[in-house]
């Protein structure tokens, strides 16, 4: 196992060097092993594309010690351990004032609909969280909707947009500017101090948007207001 | 209830604790006050907790009405403070009573200022930190640096402060960096132009990260300045295409995609985010076990008092007992 030290307080596990389901899936079998050990002094652990960082606390721990202790793990074996995972449905309302762009996929040969039947319905891997909080790097988008970003980035893309940059497709959790093809926006909020889970989704977990029209928007939108949404999901793997 | 009203709010003010941890996997900049050290003075200085939520000011600072008497301490950069039209000095705690005045303005010495008040400022946490994130719009007072007319609640007294001021802060002159993710991806002639003269803070210096300016460090072409998205760390040197060095800080994004030759060691931050852009800052080299060395030094010494020393000048008593008194002849 390759661990190194480029900071006082946090220890990085590399597992590979390119985007990879694989490696998502060792490294998040990494985090639920390290959670499992529960090592005196870890704080918190992020997981990106082919690593996997831990922060602990100096005064607690020490990077010797933990090196030692993670030094053990059988990078193989994780492979092999079942996780457990949530899939996550997002509403989306394609087109019109939620998705200005859905046309732009014109040249890419694709119709409005292509493209949201292309889009929707579909598991997209959460690989890992960043950018701004909850923004999800997501991996499966079909390469007919690979498309370069906007020549002329928005100043404000709203909240809860959903859109496509480049090879990526993800949502904006808050208002900011951008240079993504907005297809759709989804009513449900993506960051939500009140709730329990203020960000819905986790490394490792899986997002499919579910196509909605605008009545249902508005409904889920009221749904919300009054406490009576509740989002769903499923979980999978594990036993 | 203690209460303090923005009168004028200062260049950038923000309610600032130690930062909001435990949540970067989901993307939470940790934000928190950049001078960590200053801002647990003022609090030391007053007898709250280290993580008692502050104010911090930069550049210029805020001035506010007194709505209840309380006692408040800066620390930090040198921002000339006055009460009610008299000269106080920072660094000190001050007792301030209702309907006083108290203005900060320009600083000197540094850039950024720490208002602490007895008992810390009240506000409304999320994710178990009071730090304002101004990006995300969460946090602090209203996810917003304050503006005038805000009226921002402090707490009570925790302990008497006691009779202390904060003693002068010698340090090094370097700012010193641990090598970082791809650090070789530069090779001996980028390292050595990295830790030779020195860079200049351009005028893009912010809560987010320092723009510098100075001798450009190429990658080697192959792979070059792209990674893949990774997690940021406070004080990650990154050098994008182009080869000026960007010094991620307390509000960076978490995962960023561009080549990492360091990290500034911790016991330097509160060095490097007080200078002001046009000051020149210079890196040395320093190992990954020696920096967690002085940082863990550093941190037992602002812990144990170590920065504090016992006040005898008495100036700073006699003016705002005298101002009671006159106000208690009043009544």
């Amino acid at each position: 196992m390759d661990i190194r030290q480029f900071a006082e307080n946090a220890l990085t596990i590399y597992m590979g060097d390119e985007i990879d389901e694989r490696v998502n899936r060792q490294l998040v079998a990494l985090r639920h092993h390290i959670e499992g050990m529960e090592v005196e002094g870890i704080d918190e652990i992020v997981l990106s594309y082919t690593s996997l960082i831990i922060y602990f606390d100096i005064f607690k721990t020490d990077a010797r010690v933990l090196k030692e202790t993670l030094g053990d793990i059988d990078e193989e074996a994780l492979l092999e351990e079942e996780i457990e995972y949530r899939v996550i449905e997002i509403p989306v309302c394609y087109g019109g004032e939620y998705g200005p762009d859905l046309g732009n996929f014109q040249d890419n040969g694709l119709s409005e609909q292509e493209v949201i039947d292309l889009h929707g319905n579909k598991e997209y891997l959460v690989y890992m969280l960043g950018f701004m909080p909850g923004f999800p790097y997501l991996g499966g988008l079909d390469e007919k909707l690979h498309k370069a970003r906007l020549e002329t980035p928005r100043v404000r893309i709203p909240a809860g947009s959903v859109g496509i940059g480049g090879r990526q497709t993800g949502m904006y959790p808050f208002e900011s500017p951008g240079g993504w093809h907005l297809l759709g926006r989804t009513p449900v909020p993506l960051f939500d101090p009140g709730r329990e889970e203020t960000i819905l989704y986790a490394a490792g977990d899986r997002i499919i948007y579910r196509p909605i029209d605008e009545a249902e928007y508005r409904r889920i939108e009221e749904d919300i207001a009054s406490g009576d949404y509740e989002i769903k999901y499923e979980m999978k793997g594990g036993q | 209830m203690m209460m303090l009203k923005v009168k004028s709010p200062g260049l950038y003010t923000t309610v600032q604790d130690l930062g909001r941890y435990g949540h970067q996997a989901e993307g939470f900049s940790p934000a928190g006050a950049m001078d960590y050290r200053a801002f647990m003075l003022a609090n030391q200085l007053l007898g709250n907790d280290d993580n008692a939520p502050g104010l911090e000011m930069t550049f210029r600072g805020a001035s506010f009405e007194v709505m209840q008497d309380t006692v408040i301490a800066a620390a930090g950069a040198d921002m000339a403070l006055e009460i009610d039209g008299d000269a106080f000095s920072i660094g000190v705690p001050i007792p301030v009573f209702k309907g006083s005045l108290v203005e900060f303005g320009a600083a000197e010495n540094g850039s950024r200022t720490y208002l602490a008040a007895a008992g810390g400022f009240r506000v409304d946490r999320v994710l178990g930190s009071a730090s304002t994130h101004v990006r995300s719009g969460i946090g602090g007072y209203r996810g917003r640096t304050l503006q005038a007319g805000d009226v921002i609640r402090t707490g009570d007294m925790a302990a008497a402060p006691g009779p202390f001021r904060i003693a002068g802060i010698e340090e090094e002159e370097a700012v010193r960096v641990i090598p970082g993710q791809q650090y070789d991806r530069f090779n001996e002639e980028m390292r050595e132009k990295l830790f030779g003269e020195g860079y200049t803070l351009t005028k893009d210096c912010d809560r987010m990260g320092y723009r510098l300016d100075g001798p450009v460090l190429e990658a080697d072409p192959d792979p070059g300045h792209d990674v893949l998205s990774e997690p940021t760390q406070l004080g990650s040197i990154q050098v994008p295409k182009g080869g000026k060095p960007i010094v991620l800080l307390n509000d960076r994004q978490t995962a960023g995609g561009y080549a990492r030759i360091g990290t500034v060691a911790r016991v330097d931050i509160p060095k490097l985010v007080q200078k002001q852009p046009g000051d020149t800052v210079r890196f040395e080299e320093v190992s990954v076990e020696e920096a967690t060395a002085l940082y863990r030094e550093e941190m037992e010494k602002i812990r144990d008092g170590g920065y504090l020393e016992i006040n005898n000048d008495f100036r700073s008593h006699v003016r705002p007992t005298a101002g009671k008194l006159a106000r208690i002849m009043e009544r």
